[in-house]
């Protein structure tokens, strides 16, 4: 090796290297995600869809994850009511507006975000190893071959399905969570189910936010895991790596549009 | 006919194929042949589209095929179909809307027509019984025989073949081949067969290319591969182990 490639070799190595080529996959992948979203959209407006597909993918995506989320949502109902309730006391005796904070953070933001951060590790997992799977065993080149674009076969029907599904989610787990948190709050602090039902502290902006919410992290979930999966390379490890890669990305999206929306509804609605 | 033109192509800093250039006439049973990982695959694939060159150009008909976007592969895709090395039948879906999809998507039959014209299809492979299964419920043989006949269901001037009689029987490859002949006999079907098959190679080709450290090491008939004194040809067609070969 020569003087000036040693060089290159120690450069490439050195921590701002590392940053950028960092950056750059970064900034590679978030492009990608954006030509699958766009697609994805063209193919949505265009409207057609195979027979069944649709009704598949929110069973897959919406009653097969109907169990997990209820019993998760279950337990983080209890939690947070008793860790609120807790937490208040030591400042105030008074738990009365107990309810009312819970209702508001509920709404605002824990239901949908908890609700979309289980469905990137389910769903999320789901769609990429599938897609990964049919990437390495070149089921996606025999779909190209029947002109039918994995984007609008494999895609769009679950792009659909995941907005749908996890708008329906996040109520049904919403609701499960109240209820769990009503019992906690009633039987450890003496809570009625009457004082706690306070709805004062929610408003119309809330419910907005929560709805776009779900519509965001619907939308991002599928095209985030989609893309890793089409993006596989390799056999099995590569399917393992779309995976992994697709959960993660999955979850950081979530938490990047919940920051966003969420700055977005506070400067809109007059930084309640 | 299908020309490749000084085609390259490399992933990453690997380069697969190199200036590679030879052409292939209409109705020809035409083999690509060479060790595992050599790029015979890779380059069958860019005649359809699913791979790009890095440089070269691929001509099917006198048409530059290696320019056209995705939207302008689907009528080459019409004309030139390809049987995968793993059959690829899509698992969600039964044998007979396996077939049925190109129907639906090519032509833009109603899925009541194109049901019907795939059971067509299967009961020119045998497998008219087995239409309303599920590729997992199948094995190999019969996959690559429903894969043969989604190929053909649009009946193409061109079939690409790659690797049709891995793991089949020895009965099941000779059944693979003689479909091969009868389709370039009978129906003027051009056929590119990848392959490692020594039996399919010498029984049914009419012309073969060998694929060496991405370029093309011999390009002639059967007798010319029996009959050259490269030694490295000839370890590759007697299978040989030791000799000049690097894997």
């Amino acid at each position: 090796m020569t003087d000036s490639a040693f060089e290159i070799e120690r450069q490439d190595s050195g921590a701002l290297a590392v940053v950028g080529r960092r950056a750059m996959s970064l900034a590679a992948a978030a492009r990608e995600q954006y030509g699958v979203l766009v697609r994805t959209l063209y193919y949505v407006a265009r409207g057609k869809m195979e027979p069944g597909m649709l009704a598949h993918q929110m069973y897959e995506i919406g009653n097969r994850s109907l169990f997990f989320l209820t019993v998760v949502m279950g337990f983080i109902g209890t939690i947070l009511c008793l860790q609120a309730g807790i937490q208040t006391k030591r400042v105030v005796p008074d738990l009365s507006m107990l309810g009312a904070s819970y209702l508001e953070l509920l709404v605002r933001d824990l239901a949908a975000s908890i609700v979309a951060l289980m469905l990137a590790t389910r769903v999320g997992a789901g769609i990429a190893a599938e897609i990964g799977s049919m990437v390495v065993t070149e089921q996606v080149d025999a779909l190209r071959m029947c002109a039918a674009d994995p984007i609008d076969y494999l895609v769009k029907p679950r792009f659909l399905a995941s907005i749908v599904m996890t708008t329906a989610l996040t109520i049904w787990s919403g609701g499960v969570a109240i209820v769990t948190g009503t019992i906690t709050a009633d039987v450890v602090f003496q809570v009625s189910p009457h004082t706690f039902w306070n709805l004062s502290l929610v408003h119309a902006s809330d419910l907005l936010i929560c709805i776009v919410k779900c519509l965001a992290y619907g939308a991002a979930i599928p095209i985030v895991s989609a893309t890793s999966g089409l993006s596989t390379f390799g056999g099995s490890e590569g399917v393992g790596w779309a995976t992994t890669r697709a959960v993660v990305n999955s979850s950081l999206a979530v938490i990047i549009l919940n920051f966003l929306i969420s700055s977005a509804g506070f400067f809109a609605f007059h930084g309640r | 006919m299908i020309s490749f033109r000084n085609v390259c192509k490399s992933f990453g800093s690997k380069a697969v194929l190199n200036d590679v250039s030879f052409d292939i006439e209409d109705g020809e049973i035409f083999f690509i042949i060479g060790a595992s990982g050599v790029g015979k695959s890779v380059l069958i694939k860019h005649l359809i589209g699913l791979l790009r060159p890095d440089a070269g150009d691929i001509l099917l008909d006198g048409d530059e095929v290696s320019r056209f976007d995705e939207k302008a592969m689907y009528p080459v895709r019409r004309k030139c179909a390809m049987v995968f090395q793993h059959s690829t039948l899509f698992d969600s879906m039964t044998c007979v809307e396996n077939v049925a999809l190109p129907l639906r998507k090519h032509q833009g039959m109603k899925p009541r027509e194109a049901l019907a014209a795939a059971k067509e299809r299967l009961a020119q492979v045998h497998m008219q019984e087995f239409g309303d299964r599920f590729p997992a419920e199948l094995g190999d043989g019969m996959k690559k025989r429903v894969a043969i006949a989604r190929a053909l269901t649009l009946e193409p001037r061109y079939v690409l073949f790659d690797e049709p009689t891995t793991s089949l029987d020895l009965v099941s490859a000779r059944r693979v081949d003689n479909l091969i002949r009868e389709l370039s006999e009978e129906l003027g079907v051009t056929s590119v067969v990848v392959s490692h098959d020594l039996v399919s190679i010498f029984s049914i080709a009419t012309r073969i290319a060998m694929l060496y450290k991405g370029g093309v090491r011999l390009l002639g008939t059967p007798a010319d591969f029996k009959n050259t004194k490269d030694e490295l040809i000839q370890q590759f067609i007697h299978g040989r182990a030791q000799g000049p070969m690097e894997t």
